[in-house]
């Protein structure tokens, strides 16, 4: 019994011998025999999960429709990466890897070599961006030492569209990809994956963490931006802008389009801009975004501001006159109207038609320096709160002085600056019964979680009366109706409020230019229950002086775009009696 | 125990065994189902993203549209400019629009 049960395990012994000897034999074939091929099939294979593929939330613009259109999210494909140790012939490996990435950029031959020539190394990133089918074509090629991986690199399929707002990702201090500029660094926390949800073994959690698996603490701030952007509309503004600065060879032109009851901000641009999927060339000066971050003197539109305010102040009503003079010295300047010329005795309309800063220069007088500061304070005293990085404080250091000619100066535009969001935040308050509401550019985030949180944009900063907006208003939409294009630019069926504005530039020496100008314009329809207000300026036009040769037929373009695209319907009537009206077109 | 053992119809080092049989193949299921718990999941998650990158360049070719209409230049195209817009007075809300 014993012998027998001897004789078994020693069989069992032999078994187990010849079984490892059978594994020893055949790992010997694996790994030394056959290692190199195994190893070079392993550097062509892909990188099949995804693993440290780069992640990141979606931004979308949204249609008027509601449907949402990416404006940012991630493309897929392969990058390239030889391995100089195994890499067998370079030059035949460069021709196949550029037939291969012919649209995408490839290291240049001479750097293609000198990496090649690396023969301390293992891994070097040749090309990148490689669409599927040229990725795949490549790697069939099982090309010694060359690897075809998975990436995912940051895609925006607008190009250049809203780039400035929308913002970029690069590697700042860290190796992380990051949101550097725009909205993807206002809400980079958000957009942010923390990459390691694929991975997690699901027992092992259900035993460590069980409650992460019942609520993931992440799905409740990641997820997706959802912006307030409308990409046709973007695009109108976009073309619009970039001829006038192309037509006047203007150092810089921009515009913004707001609803001026909500704040949100339907397009918003800049020229020149830059595609945000090519930034190999592009000046850093660019990168940032001109509307939130540099200030100007606006000029002549700040007039309606000044009106409003000695409305609301109670020092002058819409039918209050005064004797307009061709000029005036004030503390020992000399300020003038923009034509020399004195208008006599006149109505406070004629302030805004006519664009007279003698009268604004007067009413800013008859308000006083205490109540023009306070007004002023509000209107630009604090920034905007704008959902962008960056954003520039305004510059009312003229109104803190006891010289009259601050205020006076400071009445029709010159003299104080601010940034194009605060400029238009104020003038909202114009279309939207003296309140200034927050101007903003994402309204909504998608979380993973499935819900939309809807942001609050609700806070409002009343500045003046509804009825001294409704007066100002009346006046701005006068000038549409009587002056602007010489009459041709009224609409007999919808009420435009607008006002141009011509400032002098800055000389950087404490004066001004003669003949170099900044214009602006501004204007919101319809007048009495604004849907759109719009704000144009165009910096250092070339061959032209005023505003209204610049950037009327802007302006005018775009209000019956809008008009148009979202079936704003008529706010006025044709006048009585008259069965059609006629407008030049 | 002894009296327990000796009315079962079966030892308990043969229940032993079995349990430890059971929980062997327990063991290398659960592996498998984690195994391919990740596998499908990370299968998804790269079709999603292979998905969300076709729908951008549907996306980019949209917005390339719009641009194309945006820049074009009616004029050039050989229509012409209106010499006049009538505005008529509306005689009903359908009529609007």
């Amino acid at each position: 019994m014993r012998a027998q049960f001897r004789s078994r395990i020693r069989l069992i012994l032999v078994c187990i011998v010849l079984l490892a000897l059978a594994v020893l034999v055949r790992l010997y074939f694996l790994q030394i025999v056959h290692g190199d091929d195994y190893a070079q099939k392993a550097d062509r294979q892909f990188s099949s999960g995804g693993s440290g593929l780069f992640d990141r939330g979606a931004i979308y613009f949204t249609r008027k429709d509601d449907t949402l259109i990416s404006a940012a999210t991630l493309a897929t494909g392969f990058l390239v990466a030889i391995n100089p140790q195994t890499l067998g012939n370079p030059e035949s490996a460069y021709t196949a890897i550029t037939e291969a990435a012919s649209s995408t950029t490839v290291l240049a031959h001479d750097a293609f070599l000198a990496a090649a020539a690396k023969k301390n190394l293992v891994y070097i990133e040749v090309a990148h961006h490689l669409s599927d089918t040229a990725g795949r074509a490549l790697a069939a090629k099982t090309l010694s030492g060359v690897q075809v991986l998975k990436e995912s690199w940051r895609y925006y399929p607008g190009g250049s569209l809203a780039t400035q707002s929308i913002g970029i990702v690069s590697y700042g201090s860290g190796d992380a990809l990051v949101g550097q500029t725009g909205i993807e660094a206002t809400y980079d926390g958000i957009l942010t994956r923390s990459g390691d949800s694929l991975y997690k073994n699901f027992f092992a959690e259900l035993f460590s963490n069980v409650g992460n698996l019942l609520v993931n603490t992440k799905d409740v701030h990641e997820g997706d931006v959802v912006t307030t952007i409308e990409p046709e509309v973007q695009t109108r503004l976009e073309e619009d802008i970039a001829k006038v600065n192309k037509r006047y060879s203007s150092k810089e032109s921009g515009g913004i389009i707001m609803d001026p009851a909500t704040g949100a901000i339907i397009a918003i641009t800049s020229y020149p801009s830059y595609d945000a999927n090519d930034l190999s060339a592009v000046d850093p000066l660019l990168l940032g975004n001109p509307l939130v971050e540099r200030v100007h003197e606006f000029g002549s539109i700040m007039k309606p501001l000044t009106i409003a305010a000695a409305l609301d102040a109670g020092v002058i009503t819409p039918e209050t006159t005064y004797d307009d003079t061709d000029c005036v010295t004030v503390d020992t300047r000399k300020i003038c109207n923009w034509d020399h010329k004195g208008h006599g005795r006149i109505p406070m309309e004629q302030i805004i038609i006519q664009s007279l800063n003698i009268g604004a220069a007067w009413v800013a007088t008859q308000l006083g320096q205490d109540k023009f500061r306070t007004y002023f304070d509000t209107y630009f005293g604090s920034k905007t709160g704008i959902d962008q990085p960056g954003e520039a404080h305004s510059f009312l250091s003229n109104l803190t002085k006891p010289q009259q000619i601050g205020y006076d100066t400071a009445a029709y535009g010159q003299g104080i600056a601010m940034t194009p969001v605060q400029m238009i935040r104020a003038l909202g308050a114009l279309a939207n019964g003296g309140m200034m509401v927050e101007p903003h550019l994402v309204r909504a985030i998608r979380l993973n979680s499935g819900i939309e949180r809807q942001l609050d944009w609700s806070k409002t900063v009343p500045v003046f009366g509804a009825t001294a907006a409704h007066e100002t208003a009346t006046m701005m939409t006068a000038l549409v109706d009587e002056k602007l294009d010489y009459g041709k630019a009224k609409i007999p069926t919808m009420s435009v409020a607008a006002k141009t504005g011509t400032a002098q530039l800055t000389d950087g020496h404490g004066g001004y230019y003669t003949n170099r100008y900044f214009h602006s314009f501004t204007g919101f329809f319809p007048s009495y229950n604004p849907r759109f207000i719009i704000l144009l300026y165009t910096n250092d036009p070339q061959g032209v002086q005023y505003a209204s040769e610049t950037l009327d037929g802007t302006f005018l373009d775009l209000v019956h775009f809008l008009i148009d695209y979202y079936a704003v319907p008529p706010d006025r009537g044709l006048p009585a009696g008259a069965a059609t009206s006629t407008s030049s077109g | 125990m002894h009296s327990l053992s000796s009315r079962l119809p079966f030892s308990f080092l043969s229940l032993s065994w079995g349990a430890v049989g059971v929980l062997l193949v327990s063991y290398i299921g659960l592996i498998a189902v984690v195994m391919s718990y990740a596998a499908l999941t990370v299968e998804f998650s790269q079709s999603v993203k292979n998905d969300e990158a076709a729908v951008a360049v549907l996306e980019s070719q949209y917005l390339s549209s719009v641009t194309r209409i945006t820049n074009t230049d009616y004029l050039a195209e050989g229509y012409a400019k209106p010499a006049t817009e009538v505005f008529v007075r509306a005689t009903s809300v359908t009529a609007l629009r």
